[in-house]
């Protein structure tokens, strides 16, 4: 369970401060799959780096699964990151040295999770995306859409209760976007992921169970 | 699964990586050669001394007005235990001529020769030469020659041997004592004491203390260890401060390393960003970067290392005429000590970098463009 109490954000851009989130409030129940939607600078990135513990607020709290996250260490956070949550980003980020199959051990790795076990749990993530014969290739040897497929293999690696999308169909055609949202779809109603989307497109967002509305920093809406 | 992803960025950046290695491996060899030459050239000067380390010798103590060495203390010295050999030696500056050619020489009057010189021709019994008043006479074993106008027939011809403390004896003449006295009239002006083992010299020293030097100083004593002790001493510090100098190299290489690294922090900023989002601590990532640099010391060590044996050869053959002393164990000393100095300039310049890649907070780094 992921909540939002009267979380503000402010980043300093030279004499000016810009408040990218203004007193937000927002409770996801575990299982939920919520989408977030709004303008460019509206705050809804803001909001997922700081559900994510990537960012931390400048004031109030972010509490996942009832932990008060701004009382971790950042090596906690770190552990929190690794073990809860999932990420799966606009530009994919996969390691450009590592192999799809590398890219998905990856998590496992900092985990300390011996080789035997993750190369076995990384192969079964990637049949499960559909690609099983692609894991030897490096990403520049793979399209966008199985780049994001190798990055959903690698955020479910420890098996996250909470996956968090930034944009993931955002440099995907149509018809490798819904492979994507299914795929995240199955997951959450399968396996009762919580899943946060932040997303432009309405076709994406329709996936979702609730779609939140932003607007400068504040929630408008909950449809 | 660190140490492949370290392998795979250096691989990434090829040309950078290989000069940095580059830069390793001449900093290495700079150390290492001229340490094992360095090494070479205290080998070449001590073989000379290394015979001398057990030898003392006494001299009167001309600063209490003595200025030479009785017979009484003579057979006191003879009575001191702990001396393998103790030869006294009375001397004298005579002229010396052979034919229609003069000289000027030293002339030694002493038994027990043979305990200190090797001879090149004859026997040391009677008038031994040195091997350069054999040359400038051009003498041979059976000539006579004249020592301040008494006639001396020559039984032996020492051996080259080069400089020495006591007696420098390429330039000397040696006569048993009883020879010697037939010529001159002398008092012992020195006497050459050897001791069977080292441990054997700070006792001996003690004993000439408590039976000769009881009242006053009548001898001085000069133990050969410690003159060669601090030969070797100044050769050491002068390999010391050589190797500091070729240290610069390694210094240079050190920067270039802290360079590359920097640079490739800030072009992997992303790719520490998504580390850290997917649960890399700031300790892994630090470790990764130490890692990288790792591998370039120990690949430009180890390569250093291995041709500094060659520099080493290299140098020795050019300005010792020899290359006897390069593939020895203290010269497998100076190739560790380069080795472990150039890993350790590469650790030390990744430092930097690295913690400053882990210090990086994870939304900064992901957004980095």
């Amino acid at each position: 369970m992921i909540e939002l109490i009267d979380v503000r954000k402010v980043y300093k851009a030279g004499r000016f401060e810009v408040v990218a989130l203004d007193g937000v409030n927002l409770k996801v129940e575990e299982g939920e799959f919520i989408a977030i939607m709004g303008p460019s600078g509206s705050g809804k990135s803001t909001m997922l780096n700081l559900i994510g513990c990537l960012d931390k607020p400048t004031s109030g709290k972010v509490i996942i699964n009832g932990v008060d996250t701004s009382k971790l260490s950042d090596k906690e956070l770190t552990d929190l990151r690794r073990d809860t949550i999932g990420f799966i980003f606009q530009h994919y980020y996969l390691i450009p040295t590592l192999t799809a199959l590398e890219n998905v051990e990856l998590p496992m790795v900092f985990k300390g999770i011996p080789k035997s076990e993750r190369e076995k749990r990384a192969k079964e993530l990637l049949s499960l995306v559909g690609l099983a014969k692609e894991m030897d290739r490096k990403p520049k040897e793979l399209s966008g859409g199985q780049q994001q497929r190798v990055a959903i293999a690698r955020a479910l690696a420890n098996n996250p209760s909470i996956l968090l999308c930034d944009e993931p169909t955002g440099n995907l055609d149509t018809k490798n976007g819904k492979i994507i949202m299914d795929i995240i779809k199955n997951l959450n109603k399968k396996k009762n992921v919580t899943v946060v989307l932040v997303t432009h497109d309405p076709a994406t967002a329709e996936y979702a169970d609730k779609i939140i509305q932003m607007r400068d920093g504040r929630i408008l809406d909950v449809l | 699964m660190f140490f492949e992803l370290a392998r795979r960025n250096l691989a990434r950046t090829k040309v950078r990586s290989t000069l940095a290695v580059i830069g390793i491996v001449i900093g290495v060899m700079a150390i290492s050669s001229i340490g094992i030459f360095g090494e070479s050239l205290k080998a070449v000067v001590m073989e000379n001394f290394k015979n001398l380390a057990n030898e003392l010798i006494i001299v009167p103590s001309y600063t209490h007005g003595y200025t030479s060495i009785d017979e009484k203390t003579i057979s006191k010295l003879k009575k001191i235990p702990y001396a393998e050999s103790i030869i006294p030696v009375k001397s004298k500056s005579a002229l010396v001529s052979f034919k229609n050619k003069k000289t000027y020489a030293t002339i030694y009057g002493m038994d027990e020769a043979e305990e200190l010189f090797e001879i090149e021709k004859g026997t040391f019994k009677g008038c031994v030469v040195g091997s350069k008043i054999a040359e400038f006479f051009d003498l041979r074993v059976g000539s006579k020659i004249r020592i301040d106008d008494k006639e001396m027939r020559v039984s032996g011809i020492l051996k080259s041997e080069g400089a020495r403390f006591d007696i420098s004896p390429d330039y000397a003449i040696i006569l048993p004592i009883k020879e010697f006295d037939k010529v001159f009239d002398e008092e012992y002006s020195m006497v050459i004491v050897r001791v069977k083992d080292l441990n054997q010299i700070e006792p001996f020293k003690k004993s000439v203390e408590r039976m000769i030097n009881y009242r006053e100083e009548k001898v001085s004593i000069f133990e050969m260890k410690m003159i060669i002790e601090r030969i070797e001493e100044m050769f050491g510090q002068m390999t010391m401060f050589l190797m500091a100098i070729a240290g610069v190299s390694l210094l240079v290489a050190g920067v270039s390393i802290l360079n590359i690294m920097l640079m490739s922090t800030i072009e992997r900023t992303r790719e520490i960003g998504i580390m850290r989002a997917i649960g890399a601590y700031r300790e892994t990532i630090l470790k990764i970067f130490l890692m990288e640099a790792l591998i370039l010391g120990i690949i430009g060590s180890v390569l250093g290392g291995a041709l500094s044996l060659v520099g080493g050869y290299a140098i020795d053959m050019m300005i010792l005429n020899t290359a006897e002393y390069v593939f020895t164990p203290s010269s497998a000393l100076y190739v560790f000590l380069g080795i472990s100095f150039g890993i350790v300039t590469a650790l030390v310049s990744a430092l930097y970098p690295a913690w400053k890649a882990s210090r990086l907070e994870p939304i900064e780094a992901l957004r980095y463009e």
